[in-house]
C-alpha cells in the first residue's frame, strides 16, 4: 500500500506545507504545582468541576521511598480523531493548518457523542452557568489555545508552567524545539493502541500512569462511594 | 491508595438507555404489523402494533430530543450543511426521521383500507424499522476505545433484542388469540435464544481481552451492575423466558404473557447494563 494511502485524509503530521502543532510534556520537570491548570481556567473562564487541562498524580514506590508522578493532561489534538469522526453535525472539526482538534460552538447540539468517542476523557459539558462567558450547555476542550497561538503566542498552561515542563510548537518545523525534544527522547503518548495518533508526547511517562490504574480494581461499590465524594465537592 | 483519581462524568446517561428499549420495542411492533400481511395467524394485530409503534417513536424521538443538552438544536441534525456522515448518529437521524414519514403514510393506508399501498408501505416502514436498531448498535460499536461497545455483534444483538421485544409486546397484545400466541412464541423463542448466544459471546471475548476488558467484565457481573445485567438481563430476562417458553406452561396464554414480561424486564436490563457499564471504567481514567 502506498504511503498517501495509508494515512487517513485528514491527518496533518510530516504534510507538506502544513503546520502540525504538538506538545511535548517532560514529566521529568513537572513538579504538580498546578499552574497550568490555574492558567486554563483563568485563560477560559471555565467553570468548577470541569477542566480543560487537569494534572492527576500517582504515588510509586515503598515506604518511606516514595514519590509522586504527575502526569499532565489535555486533548491531544489527535491526528485521526474520533471525536470529529464521530459528531453528527461537524461541530467538532479538525483545522487543517495546525491539526488543531476545535468546536463550533453555536452549531453543537450537545448529544456528547463525541465525549464518548474520545478515548481520553478530554471533552466535557460546560453547566447551564457560567460566570462571565454566555457559552453554556455545548461540549467544550482543550483548543491549544487556538486564539494565542494564531498570535504567535504560546498556549496559556505553557507559557506558565514554572518547570519548562510543558513545550509547544510545529512538529512538521524539523528545526522547532518539540522537533527536536520528539527525535531526541523517547517519547510515550496516551493509549497508542488507540490509533488516534495523540499529538501529546510525553518525555519520562511510566506505563502504569498511561493505562488504566490499579485503582479500577477495587471493589465497584468503594469506587462509587469516592465517585460520589468527589462529584458532591465538584458539583455546582 | 492515596492517588489522585479523577471522576469524569459518563457521557450518556440512563436516559439513552431508555431510549434504547423504547425505539427497540418500535422497531418490534412494526415487524410485527409487517407480519400481518405475509401470515394470516396475526392479522388481528396490524393495527395495534402499527400505532403502538407510531407512539413509541414519538415517545422515543422525545426522549432523544430531551436528551440533547441544546435540544432546541436538533434541526441542526437534519441540516444537510451540516450532516456528517461517518458519523452514525446522523445516519440514525435520517432514519428515524423516513421511518417516521414511513409510519404516517402506512397509518393512513390502513386508515383508508387501501390493501396494496398498505401492504407497500409496511414493507418499506419495516425495513427502515431495521435501520432503528441497527444503528443504535452501530453508536456503540464504533467506539473503538470501549470495551463491550466495540464489537460487531452489537447492531445484530438490538436487532434480536428488537424482535424479542416486539414480539413480547406482542404476546401481551394477542390475548387469548391461540394461533397469534403460537407464532409470538416461537418468535419470543428464537430471539431470545439469538440474545442468549451473542451475551456469551460478549462476555466471553470481553473476559479474555485486555486490561480493560477484564476490569469492564469485572465491573458488569459484580455489584449493583452485575445484578442488573447478570441477574435480571440474563437470567431472569432471557435463560428464564427461555426456560418457561420451552415448559408446557409457556404454551398457555398466561405462560407466553408471563415470559413476555419477563423478556421486556430484561430487555430494559440489558440495554442499560450494556450502555452504562462499559462507560464506568472510562471514568476512572
Ligand atoms: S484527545 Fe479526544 S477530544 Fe482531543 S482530539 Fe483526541 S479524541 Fe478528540
Ligand atoms: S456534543 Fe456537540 S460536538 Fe459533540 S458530537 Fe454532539 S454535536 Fe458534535
Amino acid at each position: 500500500m502506498s504511503e498517501e494511502l495509508r494515512v487517513s485524509p485528514i491527518e496533518t503530521r510530516e504534510m507538506p506545507g502544513k503546520r502540525r502543532f504538538a506538545m511535548v510534556v517532560d514529566t521529568r520537570r513537572c513538579i504538580g504545582c498546578m499552574a497550568c491548570q490555574v492558567a486554563c481556567k483563568a485563560e477560559y473562564d471555565t467553570p468548577l468541576g470541569v477542566n480543560r487541562t487537569w494534572v492527576p498524580y500517582k504515588v510509586v514506590g515503598k515506604y518511606p521511598n516514595v514519590k509522586k508522578q504527575f502526569l499532565p493532561r489535555l486533548c491531544n489534538h489527535c491526528d485521526d480523531p474520533p471525536c470529529v469522526r464521530n459528531c453528527p453535525v461537524g461541530a467538532t472539526y479538525k483545522h487543517e493548518d495546525g491539526g488543531f482538534v476545535l468546536q463550533r460552538y453555536e452549531r453543537c447540539i450537545g448529544c456528547r457523542s463525541c465525549m464518548a468517542a474520545c478515548p481520553y476523557n478530554a471533552r466535557f459539558m460546560l453547566p447551564s452557568h457560567r460566570t462571565y462567558t454566555p457559552i453554556t450547555n455545548v461540549v467544550d476542550k482543550c483548543t491549544f489555545c487556538f486564539h494565542r497561538v494564531t498570535q504567535n503566542l504560546v498556549p496559556a498552561c505553557v507559557q506558565t508552567c514554572i518547570g519548562r515542563a510543558r513545550v509547544f510548537g510545529d512538529l512538521n518545523d524539523p528545526t522547532s524545539e518539540v522537533s527536536y525534544l520528539v527525535a531526541k527522547n523517547a517519547t510515550q503518548v496516551l493509549r497508542p493502541e488507540e490509533g488516534t495518533k495523540p499529538h501529546v508526547f510525553y518525555i519520562g511517562a511510566d506505563r502504569n500512569q498511561t493505562e488504566f490504574g490499579r485503582d479500577a480494581y477495587r471493589k465497584p461499590e468503594v469506587m462509587e462511594l469516592e465517585r460520589s465524594a468527589f462529584k458532591r465537592h465538584f458539583d455546582i | 491508595m492515596g492517588d489522585y483519581v479523577w471522576f469524569h462524568d459518563v457521557s450518556w446517561h440512563a436516559t439513552y438507555a431508555i431510549y434504547f428499549f423504547v425505539i427497540g420495542i418500535c422497531a418490534g411492533l412494526s415487524f410485527l404489523s409487517y407480519g400481518t400481511w405475509r401470515t394470516e395467524a396475526l392479522r388481528p394485530l396490524r393495527e395495534k402494533a402499527a400505532w403502538g409503534s407510531f407512539a413509541l417513536l414519538v415517545v422515543g424521538g422525545l426522549l432523544l430530543i430531551g436528551d440533547l443538552s441544546q435540544p432546541l438544536r436538533f434541526f441542526n441534525i437534519l441540516n444537510p450543511a451540516f450532516l456528517n456522515f461517518t458519523s452514525p448518529l446522523a445516519w440514525g437521524a435520517l432514519n428515524i426521521v423516513a421511518f417516521g414519514i414511513a409510519s404516517v403514510l402506512y397509518l393512513a393506508a390502513l386508515r383508508q383500507g387501501n390493501e396494496v399501498r398498505g401492504k407497500l408501505l409496511a414493507t418499506i416502514a419495516a425495513l427502515l424499522a431495521l435501520g432503528l436498531p441497527i444503528y443504535t448498535g452501530y453508536d456503540l460499536t464504533v467506539h473503538q476505545s470501549r470495551p463491550v461497545w466495540n464489537t460487531p455483534v452489537m447492531p445484530v444483538l438490538f436487532v434480536a433484542l428488537a424482535v424479542a421485544s416486539g414480539s413480547a409486546v406482542g404476546a401481551i397484545l394477542a390475548g387469548a388469540n391461540q394461533a397469534a400466541q403460537k407464532l409470538l412464541r416461537e418468535y419470543m423463542l428464537w430471539s431470545t435464544g439469538a440474545v442468549g448466544v451473542i451475551l456469551i459471546s460478549i462476555l466471553g471475548t470481553t473476559n479474555y481481552g485486555g486490561a480493560a476488558q477484564e476490569l469492564t467484565f469485572m465491573l458488569m457481573t459484580t455489584g449493583t451492575m452485575g445484578l442488573i445485567f447478570v441477574g435480571i438481563g440474563v437470567v431472569a430476562g432471557t435463560a428464564a423466558p427461555i426456560a418457561l417458553l420451552l415448559a408446557p406452561f409457556g404454551r398457555q396464554q398466561m405462560g407466553a404473557v408471563l415470559a413476555g414480561v419477563l423478556v421486556l424486564a430484561g430487555g430494559a436490563a440489558l440495554r442499560y447494563a450494556l450502555l452504562m457499564g462499559p462507560q464506568q471504567l472510562q471514568t476512572l481514567y
